[in-house]
C-alpha cells in the first residue's frame, strides 16, 4: 500500500482470472491501498473440502507475483492486501466488492458464462469491467442482465499494469456521472493511470494502431530485406519511439502474442479495414515460436543473448534465413543517411525508404480510423504515448512532418489520403493554439475541439507559455506557478546538480521569500535528478583544486540547509530516479510529495565518496529519531550505515519511506500527471501559519567505538569478497561520520559537527586514486567500478 | 573433604531456528522460567528450598537484561526469598552457572541451586544491540574481536581439515540427532512450550535428510574461498536449559537419586583467533583435577559450534566418536549461546544413565578464546 486509498476508491475489489495480467492487476490495485480478492477456476480434480488445492491457481499466481521483476508490488504491505481464492467457493464474496474486473481468457463464451454466474451475486451498485483487449463491449454487454449493463465497462490495461500508464475505458454514453465515472476517477488518482475514453471498436485505440504499425514494419522488413537491428534503429529515435523499435518490442511482449492479436483483430474488423490486407502470418515467426523463441520470456526472439564462451553477445535473426548473427549497433547516418524523421522521409537509402513506408502507412491508418476509435485526435495521441511510450502520438507526429506533406507523399505513392488528413492539411495541422493560449485539436468529425487539461494537473508547458522564468541559468530555472508558489526546475543533462543549480536554489530562496508563499522543487523529466555532476568533481580533483571541491561541498551543504530553514515551506516533487545529491535536496525539504514510481537512493559510494551535502547526517538523524527499535544508538547508526554503504535504491516511493529516505508523513501521488499539482497544493497548505523547523537537537553518538563495531561488519564482508578494498576505505569514512568522529557519548554533537565530518570525509576520499578511478569509470561507462 | 554437588534433574526447551522458528516470538525470560519450573518438577524438590538461581546468558541485555536470573525467579513463581544471579561467559555461560552452583555447594554456602541458561538469538542479536568494542584494543589486538566464523576457518587451515570432512561431521550430527529424536530420546529432556501459535514440543533444526552432497553445494559463509559454510556451522537458535544442582546431603535427606555428581570443573584461556580449540586444555585440566584420563570417560558431550572446531579438538584429544555426541550435537540441534552449557552437561548426565556409564565429560569452546569442561560421575 503506497498510501491510504483515495476518496471514492472501491472499498474492496476483485480480479477474476489469475493469469499474468489478472494477477499483476490485482497487485496494482493493492498498491493503491485497496483490498483485492484474486480468483481463478478450481483446478481439475481438486477435491471438495480442500481449500488450498481448490485455490491453487490464484495462490500460485500470487507466489509468482512476489518474485516478479520488475516488482509488481510497491511495498510488502500491498502483498498482504491480496487474497487468493477460487471462482466456486469464493464467488459469494464478490457481493462485498465495489469493483469486479474480469481478466479470463479472450473467449466470449467463457466470459459470458462467467458473467452469468456473477449476475445474482454482485451488489447493486458494483461496477463490473472486462480487461479484454479485443472484444467489443457491446458483444460482452449483451449477455448481461439489463440492470448490470450501465455498470459494465471495458477497462483495458497494458502489461505490466503497475508500470504501463494507459487504461482504455469503454463505457456506454453516460459520461462521468455514475459508477463508471467514479471508477474512472479511481483509475486516474488511485491507480495512477492515464484514462483514455475509447469508442467501442475492435482493439480500441492503442492496439488498433500499434498492431498495424508492428505488422507493417515486419512485412516491409521482410519484403525489403531490411535487417532487424536496422529496422529498429530507424523506427525508434527519429520518431520519438522507444529504442526497442518494433522487433525489440515484439520480443518484449512475446512473439506468440502478436499472431493472436492479429487473428482477433482480423476476425472483428470490417473486411475493408486496411489491416485485413496486411495481416498475413510470417513463416519465420511461426517457426521461431515453434522453436521456443517466443521473445524475452523464452529463449530469445528476433534478438537473443548468445552466452557461449562466457561472453554475452546480442544477436539478431536474419529475417530471410532464420539464422542469428551479432546485432551490432547500426548508426542512423550509416544505414539511412539521416538522423531525423524529416530526413528519413526524404531519403533514398533503403533503410530510409523502409522507415518512410512504415511510418507513413501507420500515420495514414491512424488518420483513417481515428473517427471510429476516439472522440478526437488528442485521445489517440494520448493512448499511443501512454500505451506504447511514444514521445508524440501519431497526430503530433504528422504535425511535425506536416499534414500537407504527408498527404502529398501518400498521393505520390499511390495510397489513399484519409479525409481527416485532408481536413488537417487544409487547416494547417491537427493541433492549433489560439492567441489567448487555448489549445484545440481536430475532433473525429474534423472540427476543432478543445484540448482540456484534466483538473488537478499542472503542466510546465503551460507555465512556460505563460511567461518568462523568474530566474534561469544553464542548469536550473525558477518559475511562478501561480497562487504564490514558485517552482525550481532542474534542466541540466540528466538533471545533474552543479554550482548553477545551487545558485538557482539560492535565488529561489531569495525571490520566494520576497513575495511568494511556498517553493516546489520538481520537474517533468523522466528522472527527478541523478545526483551531482561527476564531471565537475573529477575535473577539480585532477587539477588538485581541493579548495574548490571543498567549497562546492560547503556550497551544497549551506544551500540545502538554507532550504530547510527558509521562512516558507519547501516541497520536493520527485519522480523516477532521485539519486545521490538529488535525494539529499529532497531530504532537506519540509515535505516530499513523491510520485509512486520514485526510485531514491544515496548511491555515492558507487563513485567512491559518501553523501556530503547533508544526506548522511539527515539519514542518521532520522534513524536516531525512530523510536520503534530497542534503545541505544547503534541499531539506528547501523541502519543508516547499511543503507548508504550498500547504496540501497528504493524500488518505489513507499519503499523509500522504509529506508528513511522519505519520512512517514511524506505523501505519494500515483498519477505522474498530478504530481506537480499535488505538490503545489501541499505547499500552499503548509504555507498557512508556516514556521521553519528548529535545527535538529544534538545527538549522543558513540564515537570511535561505534566505528570499530561497524568496521567488524565491513571486514566480514571483505573476507567474503563482497566488499572490495576501496569499499572498506569508503565504508570506514562513512562509519566515522555516522558515529560522530572523535566524540564521546556524554557530549552530544550538533548538525554542524556532522556536516563538517561529511565534508572532511569527502575531502579525504576524493584525494584517493581509487575514488578518482571510480568517477572516471562511471563517466565513461555509466556503471560503478568495483575496485 | 568438601561436600559433593550432584545434578538432580535436567530439562530444556525445544530448539527452533532464530527469526523463523516457532519460539521466535517467545521472550527469553519466559522460556527460561518454563524450563526452570519443569526441571524443579522433575527433580521433585520444593521450590521454596532453592537457595539461588544462576542463569547463564551470552548477551544479557534487552529482554535478557535486568538481571535476567532474578526475573526468571519471579516468572517461575519461586518465592521472593530465592535470589538470582546472571552469569556471562559467552557460550560457556550456563556451564559456568553449574560450576558456580557446584562451587557454592562445595563451600557449604548453598544446598539447592538452579543452574540454567537461555538465549533468544532472535530477540537479542549476537553482539548485542549496541556493540561498542574498545577502539584501542581493536587496533592493538584485532584478534581479540575475531569473528566466530573466522576462528573456525583458522582452525580448518591450521589443522588442515578439508571441507568434506567438516561436511561428514555435520551429516553425522544430523543423522544421530534424527535417530535420537525418532527413538524418543529427546522426549525426556524437552519441555513443551506454549506459544500464542500453539505448543512447540520438538526440535526443528534437525535435518534428517541432509547429505554431504547437499552441503557441498553451499557457499562459504565467512571467507571467500573458505571451507566453513552455514551447513558446517551451528545454526542460530532460540532455546533454554536448566539443571537442578544440590548437595549430596540434600539429595540424601530428601530421598532423591541424583543423575550424577560433579567430579571436576575447569575453565582455561586460549588464543582468541582459534577459540574453538578451547575444549582441549579445559578438558585436560578437568580430567587432571579428577585424576582421570580421557580413556576412562564413557560419555563425551562436546559442543559443536563449528564442524572444523570439533574435528580440531577431536584430533588433539584423540576423541572417540563412538562415545562422543552420540545423540548429535549443536550442528544439528543449534547453539542458543547461553543455554548450550546446561544442555550438554545435563545431556551428559542423562546419557550416563541411559548407557549405564560411569564417567562423562562435557566441554565447549567460548568466543574470545576460552574453553570450559565438567567431569561428571554417576554414583547410583
Amino acid at each position: 500500500m503506497t498510501a491510504a486509498a483515495p476518496a471514492g476508491a472501491p472499498a474492496r475489489a476483485a480480479v477474476l482470472g489469475a493469469g499474468t495480467m489478472g494477477a499483476q492487476l490485482a497487485a496494482h490495485i493493492a498498491n493503491a491501498g485497496v483490498p483485492v480478492l484474486l480468483l481463478d477456476r478450481v483446478p481439475d480434480g481438486a477435491p471438495a473440502g480442500d481449500p488450498a488445492a481448490r485455490s491453487a491457481l490464484a495462490t500460485r499466481a500470487l507466489a509468482a507475483l512476489e518474485r516478479a521483476d520488475p516488482p509488481a508490488f510497491m511495498h510488502r504491505r500491498a502483498r498482504r492486501l491480496v487474497e487468493a481464492g477460487n471462482l466456486e467457493d469464493d464467488l459469494a464474496r464478490l457481493a462485498d466488492c465495489d469493483w469486479v474486473v474480469e481478466a479470463v481468457v479472450e473467449d466470449p463464451a467463457v466470459k459470458a458464462a462467467l458473467f452469468d454466474r456473477l449476475a445474482g451475486v454482485l451488489k447493486p451498485d458494483a461496477v463490473l469491467t472486462s480487461n479484454t483487449s479485443t472484444l467489443p463491449r457491446a458483444l460482452l454487454a449483451k449477455t448481461l442482465p439489463a440492470a448490470l449493463q450501465p455498470r459494465f465497462a471495458i477497462t483495458h490495461f497494458f502489461n505490466p499494469p503497475r508500470y504501463m500508464r494507459l487504461v482504455e475505458l469503454v463505457a456506454d454514453g453516460e459520461g462521468d456521472a455514475g459508477p463508471v465515472g467514479a471508477l474512472a476517477d479511481f483509475l486516474d488518482r488511485g491507480l495512477g493511470k492515464t484514462v483514455v475514453r475509447a469508442k467501442d471498436s475492435p482493439g480500441f485505440i492503442a492496439n488498433r494502431i500499434g498492431a498495424f504499425w508492428i505488422q507493417t514494419a515486419i512485412n516491409e522488413a521482410v519484403d525489403r530485406s531490411i535487417g532487424v537491428a536496422a529496422a529498429d534503429a530507424v523506427l525508434s529515435r527519429p520518431f520519438g519511439i522507444p529504442k526497442t523499435g518494433v522487433f525489440g518490442l515484439v520480443d518484449l511482449v512475446g512473439l506468440d502474442i502478436m499472431p493472436a492479436v492479429a487473428r482477433a483483430l482480423s476476425a472483428t474488423l470490417p473486411a475493408d479495414d486496411p489491416f485485413q490486407a496486411i495481416a498475413r502470418p510470417q513463416p519465420l515467426i511461426t517457426r521461431l515460436i515453434a522453436d521456443g523463441y517466443t521473445g524475452r520470456k523464452g529463449k530469445g526472439g528476433f534478438y537473443r543473448l548468445n552466452r557461449t564462451g562466457g561472453q554475452r553477445v546480442k544477436e539478431a535473426v536474419d529475417l530471410a534465413t532464420g539464422t542469428y548473427a551479432p546485432a551490432g549497433k547500426p548508426r542512423l547516418e550509416d544505414i539511412a543517411g539521416a538522423r531525423d524523421a524529416a530526413g528519413l522521409l526524404a531519403g533514398d537509402a533503403p533503410a530510409a525508404r523502409y522507415a518512410a513506408a512504415v511510418m507513413t502507412a501507420t500515420l495514414a491508418y491512424a488518420a483513417a480510423v481515428a473517427p471510429a476509435i476516439a472522440d478526437d485526435v488528442a485521445a489517440v495521441d494520448e493512448a499511443m504515448v501512454a500505451g506504447y511510450n511514444w514521445r508524440h502520438g501519431p497526430f503530433r507526429l504528422i504535425d511535425r512532418i506536416g499534414a500537407g506533406r504527408l498527404a502529398e507523399y501518400l498521393t505520390a505513392a499511390g495510397a489513399a489520403v484519409p479525409p481527416l488528413l485532408t481536413r488537417a492539411a487544409e487547416a494547417g495541422g491537427f493541433y492549433h493554439r489560439a492567441a489567448d493560449g487555448a489549445a484545440t485539436c481536430l475532433s473525429a468529425a474534423g472540427r476543432p475541439a478543445p484540448v482540456v487539461r484534466r483538473a488537478g494537473t499542472l503542466a510546465l508547458d503551460d507555465v512556460r507559455r505563460a511567461g518568462a522564468p523568474l530566474f534561469r541559468n544553464g542548469s536550473a530555472a525558477l518559475w511562478d506557478i501561480g497562487d504564490g508558489v514558485t517552482l525550481v526546475e532542474f534542466t541540466a543533462k540528466m538533471n545533474t546538480l552543479d554550482a548553477d543549480v545551487f545558485a538557482c536554489l539560492r535565488e529561489a530562496i531569495r525571490i520566494t521569500g520576497d513575495g511568494y508563499r511556498a517553493l516546489v522543487i520538481g520537474n517533468e523529466a523522466e528522472n527527478f535528478c541523478v545526483g551531482a555532476s561527476i564531471g565537475f568533481g573529477l575535473f577539480a580533483a585532477n587539477l588538485a583544486a581541493w579548495d574548490r571541491l571543498d567549497a562546492a561541498i560547503r556550497d551544497g551543504q549551506d544551500t540545502f540547509r538554507a532550504l530547510a530553514t527558509a521562512p516558507f515551506p519547501v516541497v520536493g516533487a520527485p519522480s523516477g530516479l532521485a539519486l545521490g545529491g538529488g535525494l539529499e535536496v529532497l531530504m532537506h525539504c519540509d515535505h516530499v510529495q513523491a510520485h509512486s514510481e520514485t526510485y531514491a537512493g544515496l548511491v555515492e559510494v558507487g563513485v567512491g565518496i559518501i553523501p556530503a551535502w547533508g544526506g548522511a547526517t539527515r539519514l542518521l538523524l532520522r534513524q536516531l529519531a525512530q523510536t520503534r527499535r530497542p534503545g541505544g544508538p547503534m541499531p539506528a547508526i547501523a541502519e543508516a550505515f547499511t543503507t548508504i554503504a550498500l547504496a540501497k535504491v528504493a524500488k518505489s516511493a513507499a519503499e523509500a519511506r522504509d529506508l528513511g529516505y522519505f519520512r512517514a508523513e511524506d505523501t505519494i501521488t500515483m498519477n505522474r500527471d498530478r504530481l506537480l499539482a499535488d505538490a503545489k497544493a501541499r505547499a500552499r497548505a503548509l504555507a498557512d501559519g508556516y514556521r521553519p523547523p528548529p535545527p535538529p537537537d544534538p545527538v549522543a553518538l558513540p564515537g570511535r567505538t561505534g566505528a570499530v563495531a561497524l568496521g567488524l561488519q565491513v571486514d566480514a564482508f571483505a573476507r567474503l569478497g563482497q566488499a572490495t578494498p576501496h569499499d572498506v576505505v569508503v565504508a570506514g569514512e562513512l562509519a566515522t561520520v555516522l558515529t560522530g568522529g572523535d566524540c564521546d557519548w556524554t557530549e552530544p554533537v550538533d548538525e554542524q559537527h556532522l556536516l563538517d565530518l561529511e565534508r572532511a570525509a569527502f575531502g579525504r576520499l576524493v584525494r584517493t586514486e581509487a575514488t578518482l578511478a571510480r568517477m572516471e569509470h562511471m563517466l565513461a561507462t555509466g556503471k560503478p567500478l568495483r575496485n | 573433604m568438601s561436600r559433593q554437588a550432584v545434578l538432580l534433574a535436567y530439562r530444556r526447551s525445544p530448539h527452533t531456528a532464530a527469526h523463523k522458528g516457532a519460539l521466535a516470538r517467545v521472550r527469553p525470560d519466559d522460556l527460561a522460567a518454563r524450563v526452570v519450573t519443569a526441571a524443579l518438577d522433575a527433580a521433585g524438590v520444593d521450590p521454596a528450598a532453592v537457595d539461588d538461581l544462576v542463569c547463564g546468558c551470552a548477551f544479557p541485555e534487552g529482554e535478557q537484561g535486568l538481571n535476567l536470573a532474578r526475573m526468571v525467579v519471579f516468572l517461575a513463581g519461586l518465592p521472593d526469598r530465592v535470589p538470582g544471579v546472571t552469569v556471562n561467559r559467552f557460550c560457556g555461560s550456563s556451564m559456568q552457572a553449574i560450576h558456580d552452583a557446584a562451587g557454592r555447594i562445595a563451600l557449604g554456602a548453598a544446598d539447592l541451586v538452579v543452574a540454567c541458561g537461555v538465549e533468544s538469538m532472535t530477540r537479542v542479536p549476537v553482539m548485542g544491540f549496541n556493540p561498542m568494542p574498545h577502539p584501542g584494543l581493536a587496533a592493538r589486538r584485532p584478534d581479540a574481536l575475531s569473528s566466530m566464523g573466522m576462528t573456525a576457518e583458522n582452525l580448518a587451515r591450521d589443522y588442515a581439515i578439508p571441507r568434506d570432512r567438516q561436511e561428514d561431521a555435520a551429516v553425522r550430527s544430523h543423522t544421530r540427532a534424527a535417530a535420537a529424536a525418532a527413538a524418543g530420546r529427546f522426549a525426556a529432556e524437552i519441555v513443551p512450550i506454549d506459544t500464542p501459535q500453539g505448543t512447540v514440543a520438538a526440535d526443528t533444526t534437525i535435518r534428517p535428510d541432509t547429505t554431504a552432497e547437499a552441503l557441498a553445494a553451499l557457499t562459504p559463509s565467512f571467507q571467500a574461498g573458505g571451507t566453513v559454510t552455514a551447513g558446517t556451522s551451528s545454526p542460530l537458535t532460540d532455546g533454554a536449559a536448566a539443571v537442578v544442582v544440590a548437595s549430596d546431603d540434600f539429595a540424601r535427606a530428601h530421598g532423591l537419586t541424583p543423575l550424577a555428581r560433579v567430579r571436576a570443573t575447569a575453565v582455561t584461556g586460549c588464543r582468541p583467533e582459534i577459540m574453538g580449540i578451547g575444549p582441549v586444555e579445559a578438558s585436560r585440566r578437568a580430567l587432571g583435577l579428577a585424576g582421570l584420563a580421557l580413556a576412562d570417560i564413557d560419555v563425551v558431550e562436546l559442543n559443536e559450534a563449528f564442524a572444523a572446531q570439533i574435528l580440531a579438538v577431536a584430533q588433539d584429544l584423540d576423541l572417540d566418536w563412538a562415545r562422543t555426541n552420540t545423540d548429535g550435537g549443536a550442528l544439528a540441534l543449534g547453539h542458543p549461546l547461553g543455554s548450550s552449557g546446561a544442555r550438554i552437561t545435563g545431556k551428559a548426565a542423562q546419557r550416563l544413565a541411559e548407557t549405564d556409564g560411569t564417567l562423562a565429560l562435557a566441554t565447549m569452546c567460548i568466543g574470545g578464546g576460552q574453553g570450559i569442561a565438567t567431569v561428571l560421575e554417576r554414583t547410583a
